[in-house]
């Protein structure tokens, strides 16, 4: 059968599902991929159409080979995921020129699933998922579509795949419930950098006021209590040091954020107030866990806490992750500062942003100490004259001097930028912290959304006797920056469609539901894992937590269905209700049965009639013209509505002439 | 070699099948006790896909890739449940084997019966070593299909097994059953030789208008439709239009008689007789005259029509087989 044709509905249904499901990895295939697709549709269904010929064995190893040398072209390399999916998509479109029989289709259907493997591997936010079930669902009904042969309508076997989609999803909740999963991975999957936005290990001027732009969440925080008010909401991301008078950057001589030594971890003292809070992170690319500032150090495999005071992953986090954390905003560290440290917190390009320098120690001159210092820079910045804007002018080379004397216009990071520069100037060790400043309360869901247009920037500056200690000038600039949320400022602040949706109440709500429904898609169901399922297990009553239970409840689920979808399938097959010119017939045949006359399983009814004839002739005669018009409308062309009826009349009313049947029988 | 290895090992199961559930009377309505299922080629494929998927999933704990896995690994079960219900319950109302030339193909009739409320489609019946006959039912419909059987050799031809199979609803298992029915088709002799009609003296020969060739007829009418006429010769489109089984009659009968015995082709190999017995048989059912046939042992007198056409060549077919 493999080598019969399929349908052309079937055809359709094939195409239909890959186009759809190549559509759903357009962010990460080559541009050419989706067109090459279309067009390779198009010639399919006309060379179908038209019977033309369809190109020799050279032709499609060259077209292979091209596609191959094009995805080359556009990723440099075959790996990864969305090189992978380009190459396939493009071998797709290849087997179309040739695609004939049921096997051709069989192949195409397969990698119509591969790909849509490939867009769940690559993005699972929860609006995707109708659109996945959409695909799977012409998959499906292509494949029934080619167990078929015939030329089948559309209509059906939709309804078919639909149908089984929903006997199949209980069996599919066990399955995703109770499937053992792995604790880790075997191998990683190449980083896809391009679709993640969000902080970076460098800030330079006009970067951060760009990441307000997005909408995207960067992470949603859970909280035991009450949530922190929004003076305390700073989430603490990359730390950077180095600066060249332009851009900041986290490295110090190419090393990343370094391991915090034992000795100054023990001198960490979290005490005071605290936060419970769990938090699912979205993806990031600088590697840092974003956390409510001072989150103390959890006990995570594959973590460590950086003497910078990051928690840093030692893997890649290019899937969303749920942590367990708390914080204690007012935790301090009693250890004093080492030299290499003081070093690095204090170095500044030499012969840029003179006036800056000239201006930090004429302030520091005027000072009593540093934190006086501090509070002069802080109130410098206050009465300054600055003005708080997303697009300020562009800067040049000394960027903190422009900043200082000649705009007066910034954004977060400028201010950051300056503020570190003028402590470094007059000898004050001192950092710019990137990160995330505040976070919408859902109160449907009753969590924290903090979203990428929350991205902040601030400075720690260090206090001898004290220690690190926060100071965020943008606070000075525009106070109102820490208490409201940021697209309160107007037109810029936020996009476009934020702001509408913040302007009208219903939208809001109806925003908030979606976004509580998304954390719960989040966190509940991608971020489902081997903990989440042992305590499932532990929830359903088993005592013990471990693969044995989940073996178990795989086992009972899965007899369950089993059951379930042997029972419905039974009901469907349940026995057809004969038409009512047959039940008509049946009633007849009773009546005759119970005569004695019963009539044989062969027996066609003519036959029985000229049977009963021969032995009983009253009753056949009058059965006679029954039989015939039985006949003739089940075996005849159509007859008219009016003949149907007038049969089940008769039949209805007939009976065994009483008279006749004993003289009959008596012969 | 290996689809010979192949076809003794289907052979083996086939008769292990038969010692386990015996014949088959008729009617017979399928359960689930002799239905086996397994995985077709395509679904060993797939169910590799599946895995690759899987693993996929395990490995980058991808929570969305494991539940699209999971979703199509369970639509398959439902698949396969799916396709053992196809032939479930399913009814053989009657079989027959139908009489053929020897190195042509007969076919056994059947007619099978779908009571459920459920259509059943991508069903194929075959007899082994011939080609398959694929057919759907409606939901309670009714339906008649002829299986096609190679006839290599005169005589009565046991058919002893019937395989009647489905790939729906995905084509990814083939649930199938072994019908085991007494079926007996006669073969008769391949219709060969060159020897002209011996003319028997009696009876006026009417000799062909000239100018036509004896193979081409010419229309003559319909007539009703007799057992044992070919099915070729019935006249569908009438029937469809209402009418009773008619046969379409063609031209150039004419009225002589024929005395074909098996003595008088002397030189000849039995089979050979046989043969040349059964292309003179066909002519004279073609002209519509009357013959006669002598087989050492049996004699059959003079006749006409169809019947008497199909007694003849029935006897051809039995000639030195056992009653």
């Amino acid at each position: 059968m493999n080598a019969a044709h399929p349908g052309r509905t079937t055809a359709g249904l094939g195409l239909a599902a890959l186009l759809c499901t190549a559509a759903m990895n357009l962010h990460h295939l080559a541009w050419w991929c989706l067109p090459l697709l279309v067009l390779a549709s198009a010639l399919h269904l006309h060379a179908s159409l038209r019977g033309h010929a369809q190109p020799g064995r050279w032709a499609r190893a060259g077209l292979a080979l091209l596609l191959t040398a094009g995805v080359l072209a556009s990723f440099r390399t075959l790996n990864g995921l969305a090189a992978g999916a380009t190459l396939l998509a493009a071998m797709t479109a290849a087997k179309l020129f040739e695609a004939r029989t049921v096997r051709d289709w069989f192949v195409i259907s397969g990698a119509t699933l591969f790909l849509l493997l490939a867009a769940c591997l690559d993005r699972q936010q929860l609006w995707r998922l109708p659109l996945y079930a959409l695909n799977l669902w012409l998959v499906l009904a292509t494949l029934r579509g080619l167990a078929g042969g015939e030329n089948l309508a559309a209509a059906p076997l939709l309804r078919g795949a639909a149908r089984q989609l929903l006997y199949a999803v209980p069996l599919a909740v066990v399955l995703f419930l109770f499937f053992p999963r792995l604790p880790g991975a075997f191998w990683a999957l190449p980083g896809d950098e391009a679709g993640v936005t969000g902080l970076s290990d460098e800030m330079s001027p006009g970067r951060i006021a760009r990441l307000v732009e997005s909408d995207e969440p960067a992470l949603r925080a859970r909280f035991a209590g009450a949530p922190p008010p929004l003076i305390e909401r700073y989430w603490r991301g990359p730390v950077l040091h180095d600066f060249d008078g332009y851009t900041w950057r986290r490295h110090r001589g190419g090393a990343g954020a370094l391991p915090m030594d034992p000795a100054a971890h023990s001198a960490l003292q979290f005490s005071g107030p605290s936060y419970h809070y769990s938090m699912t992170l979205q993806p990031n690319l600088h590697g840092t866990i974003v956390a409510l500032e001072m989150t103390r150090p959890p006990e995570l495999p594959n973590t460590y806490y950086s003497d910078d005071f990051q928690l840093v992953s030692r893997r890649p986090l290019s899937q969303a992750q749920a942590f367990e954390l708390n914080a204690y905003p007012h935790a301090a560290s009693r250890e004093p500062l080492s030299g290499p440290q003081r070093r690095m917190d204090l170095q500044l390009p030499a012969n840029r942003n003179p006036r800056a320098r000239a201006l930090a120690l004429r302030l520091r001159a005027a000072a009593s100490g540093d934190a006086d210092y501090a509070a002069r820079v802080l109130g410098y910045f206050r009465d300054g004259g600055f003005e708080y804007t997303l697009t300020p002018q562009r800067l040049g080379a000394d960027a903190v001097d422009e900043l200082l004397f000649d705009t007066h216009q910034g954004f977060c990071g400028h201010f950051a930028s300056a503020f570190v520069d003028l402590m470094r100037a007059a000898g004050v060790p001192a950092r710019v912290v990137t990160g995330y400043q505040g976070g919408e309360w859902n109160s449907i869901g009753s969590y924290l959304t903090v979203r990428q247009s929350d991205a902040h920037a601030w400075a720690e500056i260090w206090l001898d006797g004290r220690g690190w200690v926060r100071a965020d000038p943008t606070a000075m600039v525009a106070p109102e920056r820490l208490s409201r949320p940021l697209l309160d400022f107007g037109a810029g602040f936020g996009s476009a469609a934020a702001r509408t949706v913040r302007a009208a109440p219903w939208l809001n709500g109806m925003a908030q539901a979606w976004d509580a429904l998304n954390a719960w898609w989040q966190d509940d169901v991608v971020g489902f894992n081997f903990a989440t399922q042992l305590n499932i297990a532990g929830w359903l009553g088993f005592g013990d937590r471990d693969w044995q239970t989940l073996a178990i409840a795989l086992g009972a689920g899965m007899g369950l269905w089993l059951l379930w979808i042997a029972w419905s399938l039974r009901r469907l097959a349940r026995a057809a209700r004969p038409d009512r010119l047959t039940r008509a017939w049946t009633r007849i045949d009773r009546r005759l049965a119970r005569a004695g006359l019963e009539r044989a399983a062969h027996e066609g009814v003519l036959a029985y009639c000229e049977r009963i004839a021969r032995s009983h002739p009253s009753i056949a005669a009058a059965l006679r013209p029954l039989a015939r018009s039985y006949v003739a409308l089940r075996f005849g062309p159509p007859g008219e509505a009016a003949q149907l009826a007038a049969f089940l009349r008769a039949a209805r009313a007939y009976r065994i002439a009483r008279a006749a049947h004993p003289a009959d029988a008596a012969d | 070699m290996l689809s010979s290895l192949r076809r003794r090992l289907a052979e083996r199961v086939a008769r292990w099948a038969r010692q386990r559930q015996g014949m088959d009377a008729l009617p017979v309505q399928l359960l689930s006790r002799r239905l086996y299922i397994l995985p077709t080629g395509a679904g060993l494929a797939f169910a590799a896909l599946l895995f690759v998927m899987l693993i996929a999933g395990l490995n980058y704990t991808n929570s969305l890739a494991l539940l699209l896995t999971f979703v199509l690994g369970s639509c398959i079960l439902v698949g396969m449940h799916e396709c053992q219900r196809t032939l479930q319950g399913l009814w053989l109302l009657q079989a027959q084997a139908g009489d053929c030339y020897a190195g042509m193909a007969g076919c056994v009739e059947l007619r099978f019966e779908n009571r459920s409320r459920q259509a059943r489609r991508a069903l194929s019946i075959r007899v082994p070593g011939a080609a398959p006959t694929a057919f759907s039912l409606a939901a309670g419909a009714e339906i008649r299909v002829a299986a096609a059987f190679n006839a290599p050799r005169r005589g009565r031809q046991r058919i002893d097994r019937l395989e009647l199979a489905t790939t729906a609803p995905f084509g990814l298992f083939r649930c199938w059953t072994w019908l085991y029915l007494p079926l007996d088709a006669l073969v008769y002799p391949q219709p060969l030789g060159h020897r002209p009609l011996p003319r028997a003296a009696a009876g006026p020969a009417r000799r062909p208008s000239p100018g036509r060739s004896p193979g081409e007829d010419e229309w003559a009418g319909l007539r009703h439709y007799q057992t044992g006429d070919s099915l070729r010769a019935i006249a569908w489109k009438a029937v469809a239009r209402g009418a009773p089984l008619m046969v379409a009659q063609y031209a150039g009968e004419d009225g002589s008689e024929h005395v074909l015995s098996f003595a008088g082709l002397e030189p000849l190999d039995p089979e050979a007789r046989l043969s040349q017995l059964c292309a003179w048989i066909r002519e004279c059912a073609r002209r519509d005259a009357a013959c006669a046939l002598r087989l050492p042992g049996l004699e059959l007198p003079l006749g006409r029509g169809a019947v008497h056409t199909t007694e003849l060549l029935r006897a051809l077919a039995l000639y030195g087989e056992a009653p």
